[in-house]
C-alpha cells in the first residue's frame, strides 16, 4: 500500500475546505443530481462527490454505496487532487498503486477508477467527482471531457452554496446591525463630508421630533443652537469630539443636548458617526451627584466642628490642669469638664457611625423580620430607661394593628431617637402619648405611630431643618445629643418606605406621625 | 450669660460656656477676661468697655457668625483697632483664607493648646 504524498498547499486547502461548511452537512439535490447523472452516463454502478478532510474523505454525494466516508490513506481521490487533469485508473489490480488497496482487496473491490478534481472558488483543490466500477473498463478522451464537465458543474455547485451562505450571514448581520441601530437608547446618525445628515435611527427623529425624510439632508449645524466646533477636515478619521450644548426640535423648541462625532473613512469617502443624548437626563444626574457633595461636604465640615469642639474642652482643660495650680473645687469643676465633654465626644461619635453605617448599608443592609409595633416600642423604651422619666410614657396599642416588615435594630433606634426627642423638649413631667394604630398605606395595609408632646414645639423653620443633621434648632442648648437623632430616625423611616408627618407650633408642643407599611403588603 | 469686668480690656466670645471657661482660665494671667455668648452681645460689651482684644469662636450658632461680626469691627473705625483672634474648628485654608479676610490677627484651629493661645493673645498685647 502506498500513501499519497500531501499536495504543497495542504494547509491553506484544509482551511478553505473548512470555511466552506460543508464536511458533515446533510445531502443536497444540487450535488445529488450531478453524482446521479454521472453513473447513468457512464454506467457505472458508484459515483461520488468526495471531498478530501485531514484524514479522511467524505462524501458530501453519493450513488451506489452506503459508505458516508473512509480513510484518507487508502482514497484514491487523493492522488487525483495532486494533479491537474482526469486519474483513470483502469485497473486497479493491475497498478502498482493500488493493487492491495483494501478498497481493491475487499468491498467495494474496486478496478476501474475515473476522477476529475473539485475546487473552491480560489483555486484550492477540494475533493473530486469520481467514478468506481467493480470490472476494468477503459476511458475514452470523449468520456474524460464529459467528466471533467460534469466537475466542473459541481465546483460551481460548491461556489453557489458558498454565495448563498454569505448572502445569508450578511441578512442576518444586517437584521442585528439594524436591530442594534432601531433599538439603540441614543440617538445615531451618519453625516456626510459637509455635515449633512445621511441616515439617522428612530431615536434621533424621536429627539428632533421629526420624520428621518425630513432630517435627510439636512445640516445636523441647524439642528444645533450653538456652533459646534472641530466637525470638519481639520479633523483626523477616527478622531471624536464631543459637544454640550442645546439642540433645536423641528418645532423650534431648544432641549439641553450632548453631541459626539467621530470621523471616518466610508468607501473613500469622509463621513461622520454621530451620536445625540438628550442632555436633561445627565444634567439632572449631574445636579442630583453635585447636590450630594455639597450636602456632604457641609455635613462633614459640620461633623468636624460637633468632634472639635468638645475635644477643644478636653485638651484644653487637661493641659491647663498638668501646667497650672488650681483650687481642689475649680479643679474638680475642670475634671467635671473634661468628663461630660468626653461623654459627648463618644457620643457624637456613636451617632456619626449608626448614621454612617445606616446610609451605607441602604435597603440591602436590613435585616427585614415580621415584628410587632408593640414589641419594638417596648424594646424602644427599655433602651430610654436608664435616662428615667419614662413614667411620662403612655402608650396606646390597638390590637388591630398588623406587624410591620423592619429592622428591629434600626428601628428600634429610630423610635429611641424620636421618643428621647419627645422626652427631652418637653417640661419635667409632662406626658407624652404613643398609639399604634392600623391604617390604610397606599393602597395596602398600614401601620400609624403616632409620638404627642406637650412640649416647647418648633417653629416652621425648626420643622422644615429638623432632619438636617446636626440641626440642633438652637432652642434649648442644654439639652444633650449630637443633632444627629433626628437625621438617623428619618433616614431609617426613609429606607422601610415609611412616612413622616411633623404638626408642631411654638408653645404649643409636637405630634410626630410616622406610618410604615404593613408586613403582610411588603416584600422583604 | 455675660460676666463683663468694667476694667477688662479682653473679650471672649463663644456660644459654649466650656469653652468660654476654658478660654477665659487661659488668659487669665493677661487680665482681668469679659465673656459674651454671641455677637450682639459682645458689641454690646465693646461699646460700654474699652476692649484690646477679642478671642471669637467663629461659630456662634444662630445670629451673626465671628467671621461677620470681625469683619464688622474692623470696617468701623471706633473698633478697628481692636485685635481679634478667630477660633475655629474649621482648619482648611479656605476657611482659614476666609477669616483673614474678614480682618483677623490670627486664625486659631480646635483643638488647640492653652499655652499656645496664651502666647498669640500676649503677642498681639505686645
Amino acid at each position: 500500500m502506498l500513501d499519497a504524498t500531501l499536495p504543497i498547499d495542504e494547509e491553506r486547502r484544509l482551511a478553505v475546505l473548512l470555511n466552506l461548511n460543508i464536511l458533515d452537512t446533510p445531502a443536497e439535490e444540487r450535488f445529488d443530481r450531478i453524482t446521479r447523472m454521472a453513473a447513468r452516463l457512464f454506467q457505472v454502478p458508484i459515483a461520488l462527490v468526495s471531498l478530501i478532510d485531514g484524514e479522511r474523505q467524505w462524501f458530501k454525494s453519493r450513488v451506489g454505496t452506503e459508505l458516508a466516508e473512509s480513510p484518507r490513506s487508502t482514497s484514491f481521490c487523493t492522488h487525483t487532487m495532486l494533479q491537474d487533469g482526469v486519474l483513470v485508473i483502469e485497473d486497479a489490480s493491475a497498478d502498482a498503486r493500488f493493487a492491495s488497496n483494501p478498497m481493491v482487496l475487499a468491498d467495494p473491490h474496486v478496478r476501474f477508477y475515473a476522477g476529475y478534481p473539485v475546487a473552491a472558488p480560489d483555486g484550492s483543490k477540494i475533493g473530486t467527482l469520481c467514478l468506481i466500477d467493480r470490472a476494468p473498463r477503459q476511458f475514452s478522451e470523449e468520456e474524460r471531457a464529459v467528466l471533467r464537465d460534469l466537475a466542473c458543474m459541481v465546483a460551481h455547485e460548491v461556489a453557489a452554496r458558498q454565495l448563498e451562505q454569505a448572502l445569508r450571514e450578511q441578512r442576518e448581520s444586517e437584521a442585528w446591525l439594524r436591530g442594534l441601530l432601531d433599538n439603540a437608547p441614543d440617538g445615531v446618525m451618519m453625516l456626510d463630508e459637509s455635515g449633512a445628515i445621511l441616515s439617522l435611527n428612530p431615536h434621533a427623529e424621536e429627539l428632533f421630533g421629526c420624520a428621518s425624510a425630513v432630517l435627510q439632508g439636512r445640516s445636523v449645524h441647524s439642528l444645533m443652537v450653538e456652533t459646534i466646533d472641530g466637525i470638519g477636515a481639520a479633523l483626523q478619521d477616527g478622531q471624536t469630539v464631543s459637544f454640550h450644548g442645546n439642540g433645536r426640535r423641528f418645532d423650534n423648541s431648544i432641549f439641553p443636548i450632548a453631541l459626539s462625532v467621530r470621523a471616518m473613512r466610508l468607501g473613500g469617502q469622509r463621513r461622520y458617526a454621530a451620536i445625540v443624548r438628550d442632555g436633561a437626563r445627565r444634567r439632572e444626574a449631574d445636579r442630583v451627584i453635585r447636590e450630594s457633595d455639597a450636602r456632604r461636604s457641609r455635613y462633614l465640615a459640620t461633623a468636624t466642628h460637633e468632634l472639635r469642639t468638645p475635644m477643644a474642652s478636653v485638651l484644653g482643660f487637661s493641659e491647663l490642669l498638668m501646667k497650672r495650680d488650681f483650687d481642689t473645687k475649680t479643679g474638680n469643676e475642670l475634671v467635671g469638664i473634661i468628663h461630660a465633654q468626653a461623654g459627648v465626644l463618644i457620643s457624637v461619635t456613636n451617632q456619626l457611625l449608626d448614621l454612617a453605617r445606616i446610609e451605607a448599608g441602604g435597603r440591602p443592609g436590613l435585616r427585614i423580620g415580621t415584628h410587632g409595633m408593640g414589641v419594638l416600642l417596648a424594646e424602644a423604651l427599655q433602651a430610654l430607661a436608664p435616662q428615667g422619666s419614662l413614667e411620662r410614657v403612655v402608650l396606646t396599642l390597638d390590637p388591630a394593628a398588623a406587624p410591620v416588615a423592619a429592622d428591629p435594630q434600626r428601628m428600634q433606634l429610630a423610635l429611641v431617637n424620636l421618643i428621647g426627642n419627645a422626652l427631652h423638649y418637653s417640661p419635667p413631667g409632662s406626658q407624652v402619648d404613643v398609639s399604634v394604630a392600623p391604617v390604610p398605606y397606599r393602597g395596602m395595609a398600614g401601620v400609624q405611630v403616632r409620638v404627642t408632646d406637650r412640649g416647647i414645639g418648633m417653629t416652621e423653620e425648626q420643622v422644615a431643618r429638623l432632619f438636617e443633621a446636626f440641626y440642633r434648632g438652637g432652642a434649648m442648648p442644654e439639652v444633650p445629643g449630637s443633632g444627629l437623632g433626628m437625621a438617623i430616625f428619618k433616614e431609617v423611616i426613609d429606607l422601610h418606605n415609611g412616612t413622616i408627618a411633623i404638626d408642631s407650633a411654638p408653645g404649643r408642643g409636637t405630634t410626630a406621625t410616622l406610618v410604615l407599611p404593613a408586613a403582610s403588603g411588603e416584600t422583604p | 450669660m455675660s460676666d463683663a469686668g468694667a476694667d477688662a480690656s479682653i473679650l471672649v466670645v463663644d456660644d459654649q460656656r466650656e469653652l468660654r471657661l476654658l478660654v477665659r482660665i487661659t488668659l487669665q494671667p493677661l487680665g482681668k477676661i469679659a465673656t459674651a455668648a454671641s455677637a450682639e452681645e459682645a458689641l454690646d460689651h465693646i461699646r460700654r468697655v474699652p476692649t484690646r482684644l477679642v478671642v471669637l469662636d467663629v461659630w456662634l450658632g444662630a445670629g451673626q457668625s465671628g467671621v461677620e461680626f470681625c469683619r464688622a469691627l474692623k470696617n468701623d473705625p471706633a473698633t478697628a483697632a481692636i485685635k481679634v483672634i478667630l477660633l475655629s474648628a474649621n482648619g482648611n485654608q479656605p476657611d482659614i483664607d476666609a477669616g483673614m479676610a474678614a480682618g483677623a490677627d490670627a486664625y486659631v484651629v480646635k483643638p488647640y493648646s492653652p499655652r499656645d493661645l496664651l502666647a498669640r493673645a500676649t503677642q498681639l498685647l505686645a
